[in-house]
């Protein structure tokens, strides 16, 4: 029994978990359930040794352990399936079940010991794969099961899978569940991450749901919920609504962004959608619904096939992000902020300032003092707490950090703004802030597209919601931020939309 | 602007001293004075010290010429048989087409500006990784510079030229002034400019760099042109400097070329170069030659110290950015 009693796990600016506690028995499915940013896949983490715990401990069988690594923690019995990928394509089934341990026979791999181990694994999953081709050949489902399958291999007690489905059709997806069930009954103890209720509530026994990185229910058996219920804790039922300024928006006014029946390369269909200045529009989905790719369309980074965009009513074909920008005024914060929001080893001056350089250069050249000045007037504006203009972007919080990828925006003088999970990983106490701050933005006229799988957030700030599943907008809903309503109108369009794709 | 400003985000209370800059400016020093003095000071008659101001400007600038891809994340490795196939090709204009000197500097210029931007598109077009582009353009390159004048040498070309590669003013030679002029045009450019901010900024992150508006495909195709233009202003200064050119010219640059920006801390990873590194640098490989020349040393060994320093300064920019990391 792998039991983690009040974890605490820190990152520069957040605490990601705060004393969290759950046990996983043998022979049980255990299911570990919260919103993006909640702190799962930071438990998970910890659990597999890739982070060490800053509190609490983590004991299995009685006994404390504290894991050098994921491979030590495997060695230990515990394995895991991470939400991405980690196959190596070009290698055989068995060579991937069985690479982190491969075994040899005076230096040279022992192919045969090798095969029979990644048979053994295979055979406790009761599925039928060739260990010997090679993984590229394999479809998605397929991969997943031998993921599953290395996870198992080392005489695997204790199996972690995150969002083990989320790239399964409903059919592989069961057939999936049918395998941790087998498990289950071989009397492995299995958690599982995942977003889908419906799976969760059909596979798993026992339930610990963490929101803000607490638990706010633990080890509590499944039966006693309903998922509303489960909604509910995930979402907190305490939310009260935003205290905003209070903003009207004209109906009347030309739209400042308006997509008709657009369609992408990617796969979006027939997506239509409207933002007006002093609105903001909320993109609520579940991770993989398709938003911030849509984002990246408009801004001309995915190619659109058919459908028109209008900026300020008249017909856009935008090709580049500098064009977006420096053309029709559209700024896009996105999710990524480490990786493709902020230059990390660069000044926060240059950081504001790298989409107005062109106009701070005089004769062609840019003073670093009116770099400086800049950013300090959006420093003070947005609350961005800094030591200096000089100060690397990386050294900062990440609520600082992303009023910093916010501010070259607002430089820009850009009256459209899509902003994209504006508040994963980033404190209560500074979310709170952080919708301040986008409804002051509306307030001012800027039109705001929030991209959002934060229910309390996209109920609280958002004047209309359009819900995206697969690709499609669902449906779209005028908010009267009365939130228990709100949420399960939305969830229920999100349900049946995954109804209507599985059948 | 004067050529100790580098790009490096400098962080607050950082101080002077603890700039990786500084640490190589007291080995230059410290080296220089021990040379000196090894040499009954020798290294300080006119003569000697000119010569070692002389052909410290080659250096420099191809050093620089490399330090702009890789400000990029980008190699070139076409930069030394460039350079000689600009020179090759500035003393064929002179000698052969009877060209006046300052065309024939000016073509040699162009060529190099030419040749580098080709290879930025070549870059961009493929998709393939730049140092198997300029690998390709090095090896072409190699063969034109022998179609230019087979493996004879040119020489006799423009009195006026060589008497500028003699110059000194001030007791520095003309060459290196050039050199440095141009180091400080630079370290303007990535300071100052627009174009060459775009350059460290798609160094730095091509990603937030696209996000931004700035287009990654431009910055390669301006470090690789920039890149060109260094290599043909070190055709110049050699074809001024040395007196005479063959097609051999060029082919000991390359590991220099890297050598200086590396030992002067510029990142390989891109996003971050430093114009008073890649000097000190170049400075401290020239101290390396003229230590070999003074006590006859084979010159085997020159490489294998400068191999050894190179690898030395990217094995301590990698424990450096570790502590840092750990420092955050």
């Amino acid at each position: 029994m792998l039991v983690a009693e009040n974890l605490v796990k820190t990152f520069p600016g957040v605490r990601a978990l705060d004393g969290v506690s759950l046990s996983l028995r043998p022979g049980s499915v255990h299911a570990l359930l919260g919103e993006n940013g909640a702190g799962k896949s930071t438990l998970v983490k910890l659990l597999t040794g890739v982070y060490r715990p800053d509190g609490g401990r983590i004991t299995l069988d009685g006994e404390e352990r504290h894991f050098a690594g994921p491979l030590d923690a495997q060695r230990a019995g515990i394995g895991v399936v991470h939400q991405e990928r980690n196959l190596i394509p070009a290698f055989s089934v068995a060579e991937n079940i069985v690479l982190h341990h491969l075994p040899s026979r005076g230096g040279r791999l022992d192919k045969r010991r090798m095969r029979a181990e990644a048979v053994r694994c295979l055979e406790l999953l009761e599925v039928d794969l060739d260990p010997d081709i090679p993984v590229s050949r394999l479809s998605v489902a397929q991969a997943q099961l031998v993921e599953i399958a290395k996870a198992l291999s080392l005489d695997t007690k204790v199996l972690l899978l995150d969002e083990p489905t989320a790239s399964l059709t409903g059919d592989e997806a069961d057939r999936l569940y049918t395998v941790v069930r087998r498990l289950r009954d071989a009397g492995h103890a299995v958690a599982l991450v995942s977003h889908k209720l419906e799976e969760v509530f059909a596979v798993a026994d026992t339930v610990t749901v963490l929101r803000d990185g607490r638990s706010v229910a633990q080890d509590a058996p499944l039966t006693g919920y309903t998922q509303a219920q489960v909604v509910d804790l995930m979402v907190g039922r305490a939310f009260a609504s935003i205290a905003l300024p209070d903003r009207t928006v004209d109906g009347e006014v030309t739209p400042a962004l308006q997509l008709s029946d657009v369609s992408t390369a990617l796969g979006h269909r027939g997506i239509s959608l409207t933002v007006r200045p002093g609105e903001i529009l909320g993109l609520y989905g579940l991770v993989g619904a398709g938003r911030s790719e849509l984002a990246k369309a408009v801004l001309g980074l995915e190619r659109i096939t058919s459908g028109t965009v209008r900026i300020h009513g008249r017909p856009a074909r935008i090709r580049t992000v500098g064009e977006a920008l420096h053309r029709y005024r559209i700024g896009y914060v996105t999710e990524d902020r480490k990786g493709e929001g902020l230059f990390l080893d660069q000044p926060v001056s240059r950081n504001i300032a790298v989409t107005v350089w062109r106009r701070l250069a005089r004769a062609g050249l840019v003073r670093d003092r009116s770099e400086r000045e800049l950013a300090g007037t959006y420093a003070d504006r947005l609350g961005i707490r800094i030591s200096s203009p000089r100060q690397p972007a990386g050294q900062l919080s990440g609520g600082n950090q992303q009023k910093v990828s916010l501010a070259k925006w607002l430089a820009a003088e850009c009256d459209i703004l899509i902003v994209d999970e504006p508040t994963v990983g980033i404190d209560v106490r500074t979310k709170a802030a952080f919708h301040e701050l986008i409804a002051g933005l509306a307030a001012d006229g800027l039109a705001l597209l929030l991209i959002s799988s934060d229910l309390p957030e996209t109920v609280g700030l958002a004047d209309r919601i359009a819900v995206m599943n697969g690709l499609r907008i669902v449906g779209e809903l005028a908010n009267d931020h009365d939130y228990p309503r709100m949420s399960q109108q939305i969830i229920r369009l999100i349900h049946a939309a995954e109804t209507v794709s599985a059948a | 602007m004067t050529l100790t400003a580098t790009q490096r985000s400098t962080l607050p209370g950082r101080h002077l001293w603890q700039a990786p800059e500084f640490t190589l400016a007291v080995i230059a020093v410290a080296g220089f004075a021990a040379l000196a003095v090894a040499t009954g000071g020798n290294l300080l008659s006119a003569g000697t010290l000119g010569a070692f101001f002389r052909f410290l400007a080659v250096p420099i600038v191809i050093g620089l010429s490399q330090m702009v891809v890789l400000a990029v994340g980008q190699m070139n490795l076409s930069v030394g048989a460039l350079t000689g196939f600009c020179a090759m090709a500035a003393a064929w204009l002179m000698l052969e087409a009877g060209l006046p000197a300052p065309l024939a500097v000016l073509a040699a210029l162009l060529l190099g500006l030419l040749v580098g931007v080709t290879n930025g598109f070549l870059v961009v077009l493929t998709r393939i990784n730049g140092f198997i582009v300029t690998l390709a353009t090095m090896t072409i390159i190699q063969g034109l510079r022998y179609g230019v004048n087979g493996p004879d040498t040119f020489q006799g070309y423009s009195p006026g030229l060589r008497a500028f590669g003699r110059a000194s003013i001030l007791g520095l030679p003309a060459v290196f002034l050039v050199a440095l002029a141009v180091a400080a045009l630079v370290a303007l450019f990535f300071s100052r400019t627009v174009p060459g901010r775009h350059l460290l900024a798609s160094g730095g992150s091509p990603f937030a760099a696209r996000l931004s508006g700035i287009s990654n495909d431009r910055s390669l195709i301006v470090a690789h042109g920039l890149s060109g233009l260094l290599a043909g202003v070190a055709a110049v200064l050699t074809v001024a400097a040395s007196g005479s050119v063959n097609a051999t010219i060029g082919d000991d640059l390359l590991l220099p070329s890297f050598a200086a920006p590396i030992i002067g801390g510029v990142a390989l990873t891109g996003g971050m170069v430093s114009v008073t590194g890649t000097l000190l640098a170049a400075f401290l490989v020239r101290l390396v030659d003229v230590m070999q020349a003074q006590f006859g040393i084979n010159p085997r060994w020159v490489d294998l110290i400068i191999g050894a320093v190179v690898l030395g300064a990217v094995l301590l920019g990698t424990v450096r950015s570790k502590l840092q990391e750990r420092s955050d």
